[in-house]
């Protein structure tokens, strides 16, 4: 009889009705050798789950492992097709804004410099998004793309105007369908453009007077004209000159003499807003974005 | 500098001496190489590579294209060039030597033909001359010698840049719009080919594009 529960338990799929069962007394767990625990865990579903889970523990390298992996369970509570079955079936605009929750946290797991897992967190997220449609509709339409570029971006605390232009060209229209390739690389612009601003921050801090708490603009105006120029300058050049150039003009020696410059020329000193800073220099960053075609 | 040799004839050597060569006892003292090029035009001789076989001194007369109406002149281009510091022992005599225009006497422009003479006054020596000799001449310059300017130009790094009070860290703005660079240069460099196939311009579109099927 005994026996009999045991083999059924070890046959039991769903995970709630196995931990119901792990309180009774094993007594025949001599019979149930360990390595029938392993099947067991392998049965239903734990040992691939621990698995994966691990695995994009070592991929994001988080700095705060337990949170993480607490949203990593959440996340695949959600996703789990029991769990959305079971309950109430939420209204469609909630559940539009847990797919999109979930996608951003796919998105933001790994850094887009790690390219491989950045490229692979973004095909889930496509997958998450696309996937809820409609069976009649697989894919991504340009509503859920512009909506989540612009959650991004809102995340990311970069000023509203500052990504304006960047959103209204790569955004798509919300009727289209979007490839995942023109995702992928809206999402990477997005992320990038994101750390553009931040770096773009941090120079603004640079460059402020620390008793005034603003920028020079003459100063921030000679700085974002180097860099315009480094950036430009070399368009037809072949890559290894253009980057040897670009190092040259944007080298410590010649930024002090593009700075120096702006100063010793007579203009007025009037100050430079961080958000006029940020909107100029994000110009830059946009007028290389290719915009969707 | 690219040089690029210059097809020459060789004539055979012509011993200076007193008397009669075959009759005389002894050796000559002098020889006398001529180089033609037969097949060239007046060109600007580069650089004369030879290898020595116990020549000491070595002079070198050119003839150079003057103009169509003057005949052509010799000239003294090299005078006595020592190959042997002391004629009468071994060092230098078997020695590859590289001689420039710039070590000549005259201009090398518009060369016709050269003259090698060639002297050995130690007597200790059965022959002497100069072997696998060749004539360079300038070649083509290399696309790749204009150089731009930040390149032929570079900042020097002794000038101090004269700083004003007040003015940010030079290094960390440079370090922070070299971040603000590269990932300007990353988004340029990534690109999808993907179209998403739209078909209008600016929300409009061509009427021959849709179809009425």
């Amino acid at each position: 009889m005994k026996m009999a529960a045991v083999e059924k338990r070890r046959q039991v799929v769903a995970p709630a009705a196995s931990f119901a069962d792990s309180s009774r007394p094993a007594v025949s767990r001599a019979a149930a050798t360990a390595e029938s625990e392993e099947d067991f865990l392998r049965q239903v579903g734990v040992t691939e789950m621990l698995r994966a889970a691990l695995l994009k523990v070592l991929e994001a390298r988080p700095e705060e492992p337990i949170a993480f992996l607490a949203h990593y369970f959440e996340n695949m509570g959600l996703r789990s097709p029991a769990n959305g079955g079971a309950g109430e079936p939420p209204g469609q605009l909630l559940l539009q804004q847990q797919r999109l929750g979930r996608a951003l946290w796919h998105l933001r797991l790994a850094h887009h410099s790690q390219r491989t897992a950045f490229n692979n967190n973004v095909s889930v997220a496509y997958e998450c998004l696309s996937a809820s449609g409609r069976k009649k509709k697989p894919g991504l339409d340009g509503r859920t793309y512009s909506e989540l570029l612009k959650r991004i971006c809102r995340d990311g605390e970069a000023p509203e105007e500052v990504v304006a232009p960047l959103l209204h060209k790569i955004q798509c229209r919300d009727h289209e369908a979007v490839p995942l390739d023109v995702f992928r690389a809206g999402m990477l612009t997005c992320f990038v453009l994101l750390e553009f601003v931040a770096r773009a921050g941090a120079l603004y801090q640079l460059l402020e007077d620390p008793a005034l708490a603003v920028a020079d603009r003459r100063v921030g105006q000679a700085v974002l004209d180097t860099l315009e120029g480094a950036l430009q300058a070399s368009d037809a050049a072949a890559v290894p000159a253009r980057f040897l150039e670009a190092g040259s003009r944007l080298g410590p020696d010649s930024l002090a003499l593009a700075m120096d410059r702006a100063l010793v020329a007579r203009r007025p000193s009037s100050p430079m807003t961080r958000e006029e800073f940020l909107e100029k220099a994000a110009a830059l960053f946009i007028a290389k974005v290719k915009p969707v075609a | 500098m690219s040089r690029v040799s210059v097809p020459c004839h060789v004539k055979g050597t012509v011993a200076l001496q007193v008397g009669d060569v075959r009759t005389s006892q002894g050796r000559p003292g002098v020889l006398v190489i001529d180089v033609t090029f037969p097949s060239v035009a007046p060109f600007e001789l580069q650089e004369i590579m030879f290898k020595n076989y116990y020549t000491a001194f070595l002079s070198i007369r050119v003839r150079q294209h003057t103009s169509t109406h003057t005949p052509a002149k010799w000239v003294t281009c090299l005078r006595d060039y020592c190959l042997m510091p002391d004629p009468h022992s071994e060092e230098g005599a078997q020695e590859y030597v590289s001689l420039f225009k710039h070590q000549m006497l005259c201009d090398m422009a518009r060369v016709l033909e050269l003259r090698l003479i060639l002297r050995q006054p130690s007597p200790l020596w059965l022959s002497f001359t100069v072997e696998e000799l060749q004539i360079y001449q300038q070649g083509p310059k290399s696309p790749s010698m204009t150089f731009p300017k930040w390149l032929s130009h570079p900042v020097s790094c002794e000038q101090p840049a004269p700083l004003i009070e007040g003015l940010p860290d030079p290094s960390r703005v440079s370090s922070e719009v070299q971040q603000m660079w590269a990932l300007t240069e990353m988004i340029r460099a990534s690109h999808t080919s993907t179209r998403i196939g739209r078909f209008d311009v600016d929300g409009c579109y061509d009427l021959n594009l849709l179809s009425y099927t």
